[in-house]
């Protein structure tokens, strides 16, 4: 992407968060958000992270990879772990990383 | 204007915001390298912070622009991902209802995630009087630009009211903290990211990153429905051109959720 596509990309995205932020303090200000809107938001966050978390993981150049003998699964499998077990996101990343290393010497 | 109860809220605000930054810094660290390893400069990426001021999306549009990603995908899957700001929005209106426009105007840009969480504690506490009223700080500083903006307006409402509300100067304070934080936390991401080698392959701290926010999501069944229905059509939609996938993934999570919420609901 180009530089100056890129510059309008940030502004658009900055721009629509602001009207998220503005809208029922401002834009909307006398009247309260329709039941489906709360309902959505609550599964948006969830969905993009996994979405992206198995893409970033198993997808490689439009193509699903799963690539079991490459260290990152194996670190993000030790993350997960972690995560679940301390709920830090500190520790799920220090642990991610030192696990991508350990298994780097290994692989 | 001595002893200013404004500052004094604004102050509470700075101070009680401060312990979250532990917690953000690193997001900023992160974000300030990973944007670095994706191409993008570094005017640019520090310009970002201050434009999105969103870390998530911010995170995610550097993932995105390393995978090849194009244009749409990209605005669609952050404008997607940042639509939980409406709701902060909805939560704060009730409180902020009555500012002048300039003020409303004012907060909605500093309405982040961390913000929100310590100035929605201050709104819901009794009463509007400050949250610490240590009159008489020795080292406090006369009121700064951001202060004397807003004057006129103030002057107008400290005219009537003995117990005015200055709570939106907690909030302030609050937002303005996180900005300073998160500005630079990317500052300093920026600086480091130019010297790591990518051998060390930082920009594994996205995904890693992404995981633990996740791991804290998944309390409620039908977020988990979302969660499990958008990472499986991450890999079933991979083929589509630009990453679209990654969007027809998570409006496939939404409607796994919504669903499981009516079944839910029905049972």
């Amino acid at each position: 992407m180009s530089t100056a596509s890129l510059v309008l990309l940030l502004v658009l995205v900055g721009v629509l968060t602001y009207l998220y932020r503005y809208a029922m303090i401002g834009l909307f200000a006398s009247r309260s958000l329709p039941g489906w809107l709360h309902a959505l938001c609550r599964h948006i966050a969830p969905a993009s992270f996994a979405a992206l978390t198995a893409s970033g993981l198993f997808v490689a150049g439009g193509e699903v990879v799963l690539a079991f003998d490459t260290p990152r699964p194996w670190a993000a499998l030790v993350a997960v772990l972690v995560a679940w077990r301390t709920r830090s996101v500190l520790a799920t990343i220090a642990a991610g990383m030192s696990a991508l290393y350990l298994f780097k010497l290994l692989f | 204007m001595r002893n200013s109860p404004r500052l004094t809220e604004f102050l509470a605000g700075c101070r009680d915001e401060s312990p979250l930054l532990l917690g953000v810094a690193p997001f900023g660290m992160i974000y300030g390298i990973a944007a670095l390893a994706a191409g993008v400069p570094a005017w640019l990426a520090q310009l970002a912070s201050a434009i999105v001021f969103a870390g998530a999306a911010q995170l995610v549009i550097v993932q995105m622009l390393a995978a090849g990603a194009g244009f749409m995908p990209i605005a669609l899957t952050s404008g997607l991902l940042n639509l939980r700001h409406v709701l902060y929005s909805a939560s704060m209106a009730e409180y902020v209802r009555h500012l002048p426009r300039r003020w409303r105007l004012l907060l909605a840009y500093v309405l982040t995630d961390e913000a929100y969480a310590v100035a929605v504690l201050r709104y819901q506490r009794r009463g509007p009087e400050p949250a610490a009223a240590q009159a008489g700080n020795p080292d406090e500083a006369p009121p700064s630009a951001a202060s004397t903006a807003c004057s006129a307006s103030d002057a107008a409402i400290g005219a009537r009211a003995p117990a005015e509300d200055l709570r939106h100067w907690y909030f302030l304070g609050a937002g303005f903290t996180l900005w300073a934080g998160w500005q630079l936390s990317t500052a300093v991401g920026l600086l480091f990211g130019a010297t790591i080698p990518p051998e060390w392959e930082l920009d594994f701290a996205v995904p890693l990153t992404f995981i633990a926010l996740l791991t804290l999501l998944l309390r409620e069944r039908a977020g988990q429905a979302a969660a499990l229905a958008a990472g499986l059509g991450a890999l079933v939609f991979a083929a589509l051109p630009y990453k679209l996938g990654l969007v027809a993934a998570i409006l496939l999570g939404l409607a796994a959720g919504a669903w499981t919420v009516h079944r839910l609901e029905r049972a």
